[in-house]
C-alpha cells in the first residue's frame, strides 16, 4: 500500500458542506473501496491515530473533549454505552404510607423516581444488581449490598400567627406555612448493616437538592419509604447517568481569498464569538494577494482562530461576497465529545467507564465467535 | 341523621381493609375531619354525625395509613 498525501487524506475526511448540501459524508476507508489500498483494521493504526484531546473543563460534571481518528461506529458506540449502559443508583420502589397532599400517589411516586442521587462513589460501585424478579435461579433477597433506603417524612402545618396574617391579607406561603414545598433535600438515607461505614461521610442523597417534589397546604403530610437499586438507562431514563451525552463533528473553515477592512468585520460576525479573530493585514499578504490587500495594510483581517466553536449555521455563505472566498466543512474523524453528568459520578470517570463497557461487549462477542467455531 | 351512625359508617373504606372488622369495633373511635371547621372529630359507634366544635353534619374520612406500594416508572 502506497503512502497517501497528508492532502489526500484531509480531503477524504472533509465533509463538504454547501449552501444547501453537505457531501461526502460517507466513510471511506473500508476493505474494497479504494484499488489497490487495504484499509483493514489494524490495532497499529488505530493506535498511532486515536487519541482523545480535553478542549476545556466547564466543571467536573460537564465536559468537553475531542475524540479524534476513529470511526463514528466507534465514536456513536460510547455515546449510547453512556446513555443507556453504565449503571446508576435510582429509586425504583416507594412505599407510601400517609400521602394527602394534592398530588398522586403514581405521580408522586414517578417524580421520585426521577430524582437524581449522588452519594460515596466507591459505595455506589461496590453496591450489587438487584433481581426484581423472584423466580430467577439464585435471587437475591434485598441486603445492604443492592438496596438503598431513603425516606421522606415531611408535614405543613401553619407557622406562628400565620392564620392571623392570612386574615390580614397575606397570601406569601412563605410567611404563612412550614414545609410547604417538599424538595428533594428533605429526602433522608437510612443506612443498613454495611452501609453506614462504606457511604460514612457521604451518605445517599439527591445531586441536585432544590429539586421541588410537592407543594402542600397545612394539614397535608407526606410519609414513605423508598428503595434504590442500580440500574441501567435502557431499563428506564432515571438509570442514565447523563443528562446528554452529545458528539458534533469538528467544522473546518477554510478562507480561500482574504477578507479585508469592513467585509472583515461582517464576515466575524457570521460565526459565533471566538471563531473568527481580527488580524493586521501585513506587507506579505499585500505581495501575495495584490488584488485584495494592495495598499491595505494595517487594515483588518477575518482569520480562523477556533473553528470548534462554529455551530455551522452557514450564515457567510448567504452573502454573495464571502460565498467564494471561503469554504466549510467538517472532519469525519474528529468529534467534540460533550458529556454531562447527573450528578452520581463525575463525566471523564462516566467516559472512562463506557470505554470499559464497550471492551466487555468486545470480549463478550469474541467468545461467542470462539464458540460458533468450535 | 342518626340513623347513618349504623355499622355502615365504620366500614374501612377501602374495602380491603379485612382486619379491622376482627378487632371490637364497638370502643374504637375512628377520626374524621370537620368539612366545616377543619378540625378533628373522634366519633365512636352509635353517636350523631357531628362536629363537636361548630356542629357543621358533613365530616371527612381521612386517608388510612395502610402502606401502598409504587414502582417509580
Amino acid at each position: 500500500m502506497t503512502a497517501l498525501s497528508a492532502e489526500e487524506l484531509l480531503k477524504r475526511k472533509t465533509l463538504k458542506v454547501g449552501v444547501e448540501t453537505v457531501s461526502n459524508q460517507q466513510s471511506t476507508d473500508f476493505p474494497g473501496h479504494w484499488p489497490g489500498e487495504s484499509h483493514e483494521w489494524d490495532l497499529e493504526h488505530f493506535k498511532q491515530n486515536a487519541r482523545v484531546e480535553f478542549v476545556k473543563e466547564v466543571s467536573p460534571l460537564d465536559i468537553t473533549f475531542s475524540l479524534v481518528g476513529v470511526d463514528t461506529s466507534f465514536a456513536n458506540a460510547l455515546r449510547r454505552i453512556l446513555i443507556a449502559e453504565v449503571p446508576t443508583l435510582a429509586i425504583e420502589d416507594v412505599f407510601i404510607y400517609q400521602n394527602t397532599s394534592i398530588i398522586q400517589d403514581e405521580v408522586l411516586a414517578h417524580r421520585l423516581g426521577l430524582i437524581p442521587l449522588r452519594g460515596n462513589r466507591d459505595a455506589i460501585r461496590w453496591m450489587k444488581w438487584y433481581q426484581k424478579d423472584e423466580d430467577v435461579p439464585d435471587h437475591e433477597p434485598k441486603n445492604d449490598e443492592n438496596c438503598v433506603r431513603l425516606s421522606l417524612n415531611i408535614e405543613c402545618k401553619w407557622k406562628e400567627g400565620g392564620l392571623e396574617r392570612a386574615k390580614q391579607g397575606v397570601t406569601d406561603p412563605n410567611e404563612l406555612y412550614e414545609n410547604h414545598s417538599v424538595y428533594a433535600r428533605d429526602m433522608s438515607f437510612e443506612p443498613w448493616e454495611r452501609q453506614t461505614e462504606k457511604f460514612g461521610e457521604d451518605p445517599v442523597r439527591s445531586s441536585h437538592p432544590d429539586i421541588l417534589i410537592a407543594k402542600m397546604r397545612p394539614g397535608q403530610q407526606i410519609e414513605l419509604l423508598m428503595h434504590a437499586y442500580k440500574g441501567i438507562g435502557q431499563d428506564h431514563a432515571k438509570f442514565s447517568p447523563v443528562a446528554t451525552a452529545t458528539y458534533r463533528l469538528m467544522p473546518t473553515i477554510d478562507i480561500l481569498r482574504p477578507i479585508v477592512g469592513a467585509d472583515a468585520k461582517k464576515f466575524a460576525r457570521c460565526f459565533p464569538k471566538g471563531v473568527i479573530r481580527l488580524d493586521k493585514v501585513s506587507a506579505e499578504d499585500e505581495q501575495s494577494h495584490p488584488e485584495e490587500c494592495a495598499g491595505k495594510e494595517g487594515e483588518l483581517k477575518a482569520v480562523v482562530d477556533d473553528p470548534s466553536g462554529d455551530s455551522v449555521s452557514r450564515e457567510c455563505l448567504r452573502h454573495p461576497e464571502f460565498a467564494k472566498k471561503v469554504k466549510l466543512g467538517r472532519l469525519r474523524d474528529h468529534f467534540i465529545f460533550k458529556v454531562e453528568s447527573t450528578g452520581q459520578f463525575d463525566s471523564d470517570e462516566l467516559f472512562l467507564e463506557s470505554v470499559r463497557l464497550l471492551k466487555v461487549k468486545a470480549a463478550r462477542i469474541k467468545r461467542g465467535l470462539e464458540a460458533v467455531d468450535r | 341523621m342518626s340513623g347513618y351512625t349504623t355499622s355502615g359508617a365504620q366500614q374501612p373504606s377501602t374495602g380491603a381493609a379485612a382486619d379491622a372488622s376482627t378487632i371490637d369495633i364497638h370502643s374504637r373511635a375512628v377520626s374524621y375531619t370537620c368539612g366545616d371547621c377543619d378540625g378533628d372529630v373522634q366519633l365512636k359507634r352509635g353517636e350523631p354525625i357531628r362536629c363537636r366544635n361548630c356542629g357543621h353534619r358533613v365530616l371527612y374520612k381521612k386517608r388510612t395509613n395502610r402502606m401502598v406500594q409504587f414502582e417509580a416508572r
